[in-house]
């Protein structure tokens, strides 16, 4: 091999150079529609979906889990959230068109706005699965009595050939129930290796906003460890309320 | 008469440089394999990870035509083939090339869109050792990774194509220089967006695109012509190649010969087909037919099955 075509280490260290102290600057990535920037300098405007537990339409101040957390994040950003509510549809066209700043309403990764709008990163998982009472036990569902809250979870059971018994709360466990673990936390059940789904919860903030979203998704990571305990509180004021 | 004939050996000398170049290619597809698992890990919503992901599949064509061509090269002609596997090469690459280029066309079409209607990509966070990291800073970071290999590997690759006369290694130490020309493109996107510049993701893509259609294009016409035996070229497709010429300049220092025209194909790193010979007169034509064969195989250790025939007259 002739000494011309030998790997020459100086551009890599040139091209290191250069990067290392771009990586490591903080305030990048930026906003190409400064929004972290302006958040601070206005309210944040916050579109809402109703969704309890997650977003709850209350009298007076809106209540829920993702409105709490976005309280403080905004109070960390030094700003006041600016609520919005409306529906699903005119939300996300707001945020796409930056209308609004965040919007909430316990969305999931799986949302189709995902290609229109810029999703955080999950910031919390929940897995649906089926427990029953201590001391009892089910391999299948298929033919079997299961009590359900919500409509999501009584759907997949129903695929699963249950016969699905839907309540507003659980309250009296008498035999298997699915929910979200955070909930079953708060039941006096044994969980079964029975999972129906797992869902990774996002808020939608404006496309692109990177630097506001990567603000955002730090946030909501130094919180994980309180969202379950908020989630029940949560869910159990909206019961009272109801 | 010799059907089905023997395969197609190397001669000696040029053993060690095949298998150098055997083992780069080895190399060239671990390391780009490589490539595409970290750049598929985390290639989010970026036009630019995606083009890029396309450029790197593409790059794995050349090696493997290669590694395929030199080992269909030894198996020799059958009943059912009597002249041989050697294009076997050439169909893979036109297939190949053409479902790439149709990649190329989409991304680079997707890209323009997205350009267009202001589309601002959005990249997040991801969770590494406890921190939270700026997904673009990943896709910078494989993106130096798929720099290094294809610069280094195409730059040994070049003169043993040269040595062996081999455009599918030609081909491929070109397409790695596009590779690594791509995946600077590609950093600069990334970092576009950093700064905020959100058009900068489709730009990058857009170029890289365009590095996708030209790999391409070029290897589909190189193998279309090859399938149309077009005549033999040097090895970067530029120049005629001389040994035709040099092949009929020889015969005609023959005393019994008037007039020789050779018509030679490229069966992948080789060269066969026919030359026609105008003797003076029939006399031992058996025997002079068979001297200009050995003549004819002496001037180029690339000469394989040729076929010396003996003709009136070399006019229509």
């Amino acid at each position: 091999m002739n000494h011309s075509n030998r790997f020459r280490p100086i551009p890599f260290v040139l091209l290191s150079c250069v990067l290392a102290p771009i990586i490591s600057c903080s305030n990048l990535p930026r906003d190409p529609k400064q929004t972290l920037r302006r958040v601070q300098t206005r309210p944040m405007r916050v579109g809402l979906v109703e969704h309890p537990p997650w977003v709850i339409r209350a009298n007076g101040e809106p209540r829920g889990a993702e409105v709490e957390l976005i309280r403080q994040f905004a109070n960390e950003l030094g700003t006041t959230p600016e609520w919005h509510w409306g529906g699903a549809q005119e939300q996300m066209e707001a945020v796409e068109n930056y209308g609004l700043d965040l919007v909430i309403g316990g969305f999931t990764s799986r949302s189709p706005w995902k290609d229109y709008v810029g999703f955080t990163a999950p910031y919390f998982e929940e897995t649906i699965r089926v427990a029953t009472p201590p001391g009892t036990s089910v391999k299948t569902v298929k033919g079997v009595q299961v009590l359900a809250e919500d409509d999501a979870a009584m759907a997949l059971l129903e695929q699963k050939g249950a016969t699905v018994i839907r309540v507003n709360e659980i309250q009296s466990v008498t035999g298997p129930v699915a929910a979200p673990d955070w909930r079953l936390q708060t039941l006096n059940v044994t969980n079964t290796d029975i999972e129906l789904d797992h869902v990774k919860h996002v808020m939608a903030a404006p496309p692109g906003e990177n630097g506001f979203i990567k603000r955002l998704d730090e946030f909501l990571y130094q919180k994980r460890p309180s969202l379950a305990s908020l989630l029940q509180q949560e869910s159990q004021q909206n019961e009272i309320a109801r | 008469m010799k059907l089905p004939g023997d395969p197609f050996r190397l001669p000696p000398d040029k053993r060690p440089a095949s298998n150098r170049a055997k083992r780069l290619e080895v190399l060239t597809i671990i390391f780009v394999l490589s490539i595409i698992g970290v750049i598929s890990a985390v290639m989010g919503t970026s036009q630019t990870m995606k083009a890029m992901w396309v450029e790197d599949v593409l790059s794995l064509v050349p090696p493997i035509a290669f590694l395929i061509g030199r080992r269909f090269s030894d198996k020799a002609p059958d009943q059912q083939f009597l002249y041989g596997y050697r294009r076997t090469v050439a169909i893979a690459f036109l297939s190949a090339a053409t479902a790439l280029l149709g990649l190329g066309l989409y991304i680079l079409i997707d890209s323009i869109a997205k350009l267009a209607y202001a589309e601002a990509p959005t990249i997040q966070t991801v969770e590494l050792f406890g921190y939270r990291i700026w997904l673009g800073w990943l896709m910078v970071a494989a993106l130096i990774y798929s720099i290094i290999p294809p610069l280094i590997l195409g730059r040994m690759k070049l003169p043993l194509a040269r040595e062996l006369h081999d455009k599918a290694l030609h081909t491929d130490a070109n397409i790695n220089k596009g590779d690594w020309l791509a995946a600077v493109a590609g950093v600069f996107g990334i970092l576009g967006i950093a700064y905020g510049y959100w058009w900068s993701d489709s730009v990058a893509a857009i170029l890289i695109s365009a590095e996708i259609l030209r790999d391409g294009f070029s290897d589909m016409r190189n193998s279309i012509a090859q399938l149309m035996n077009r005549v033999p070229t040097s090895v970067d497709g530029k120049d005629d190649d001389p040994v035709p010429a040099k092949i009929e300049e020889e015969l005609q220092r023959l005393s019994w010969v008037k007039k020789a025209r050779a018509r030679l194909r490229e069966d992948g790193d080789v060269l066969t087909g026919e030359i026609f010979v105008v003797p003076r007169d029939e006399q031992n034509l058996l025997d002079r037919l068979q001297q200009a064969t050995d003549v004819a195989h002496g001037i180029d250790w690339r000469l394989y099955d040729v076929n010396v025939v003996p003709v009136r007259s070399l006019e229509p």
